[in-house]
């Protein structure tokens, strides 16, 4: 299984897990994997063309999946996926 | 201490003067001695749509309701995401590492908000599993726009304690 870290905003969306595990041969897959579990997540990931949100960066380990495979980027059972927000803030 | 050549200081306060009243925002690389890379990232937070706006706090949140898109910018800012993966790749692919972020405060003292905080703090929570070094969060305040003001600060445990920055 592979572990996806959910940033904070979604959380809401997993019950409150930081952590859930899925069996997804990319990331693609992974994404509708998390929408089968947690309905309602893959639009809050994806945007209506379905490309990664502008405020969101997916990290397979330690590498942004933009510089990999991007959606198309295999994952193994052994991987974690991680999903980060850029930085945000305001007065 | 951050020490800032002061060709890098002119380029992120006239990048906070360009983009008044929106909040501008950035990142810096380099080494533990001296920033050596400036990136102007693009607040994409007037395209934000509503339900993006959740990763802000609630009180924040609240804030930015209130406004049109286009006014949201000028109390907070998001990052593109992609121009922040870009930024980060560039500065491992120089040999150099993430020094700070950047962004701009243009009607209040250059201090972090607790929404800053509380964002910072967030990141910090993925910072280690990127193998990225603890970044400070630079403000630059036009609040005085004869005179920016550029403050460095570390914020851990959801405290924010300034750092002397240097201008070379």
């Amino acid at each position: 299984m592979t572990k996806v870290r959910i940033p904070t905003p979604l959380r809401p969306k997993t019950g409150g897990k930081s952590e859930v595990e899925v069996h997804a041969s990319n990331i693609s897959e992974m994404i509708e994997r998390l929408e089968t579990s947690y309905p309602g997540i893959k639009e809050r990931l994806c945007d209506e063309t379905g490309e990664i949100r502008r405020f969101l960066n997916i990290y397979l380990n330690e590498e942004d999946i933009r510089f990999l495979e991007g959606k198309n980027t295999p994952l193994k059972d052994t991987d974690e996926v991680s999903i980060i927000p850029a930085i945000a803030g305001g007065v | 201490m951050l020490t800032i050549p002061a060709a890098i200081a002119e380029e992120m306060i006239a990048h906070a003067c360009e983009l008044k009243p929106h909040e501008c925002c950035g990142i810096l690389g380099g080494t533990r001695e001296s920033v050596s890379q400036h990136y102007r990232i693009t607040n994409i937070l007037a395209n934000l749509s509503e339900s993006d706006l959740a990763r802000f706090d609630a009180p924040k949140l609240s804030d930015l309701k209130q406004l049109s898109p286009e006014e949201r910018a000028d109390i907070a800012f998001q990052m593109d995401s992609q121009e922040m993966g870009n930024a980060l790749r560039d500065i491992r692919d120089r040999g150099v590492s993430l020094q700070a972020f950047y962004h701009s405060h243009t009607m209040s003292p250059a201090r972090p908000s607790q929404t800053d905080i509380t964002i910072a703090m967030e990141f910090e929570g993925y910072r280690e599993k990127l193998n990225l070094p603890e970044p400070l969060h630079i403000i630059i305040s036009l609040l005085n726009i004869e005179s920016p003001d550029i403050r460095a600060f570390r914020i851990r445990n959801h405290e924010a304690t300034e750092v002397p920055t240097t201008l070379v």
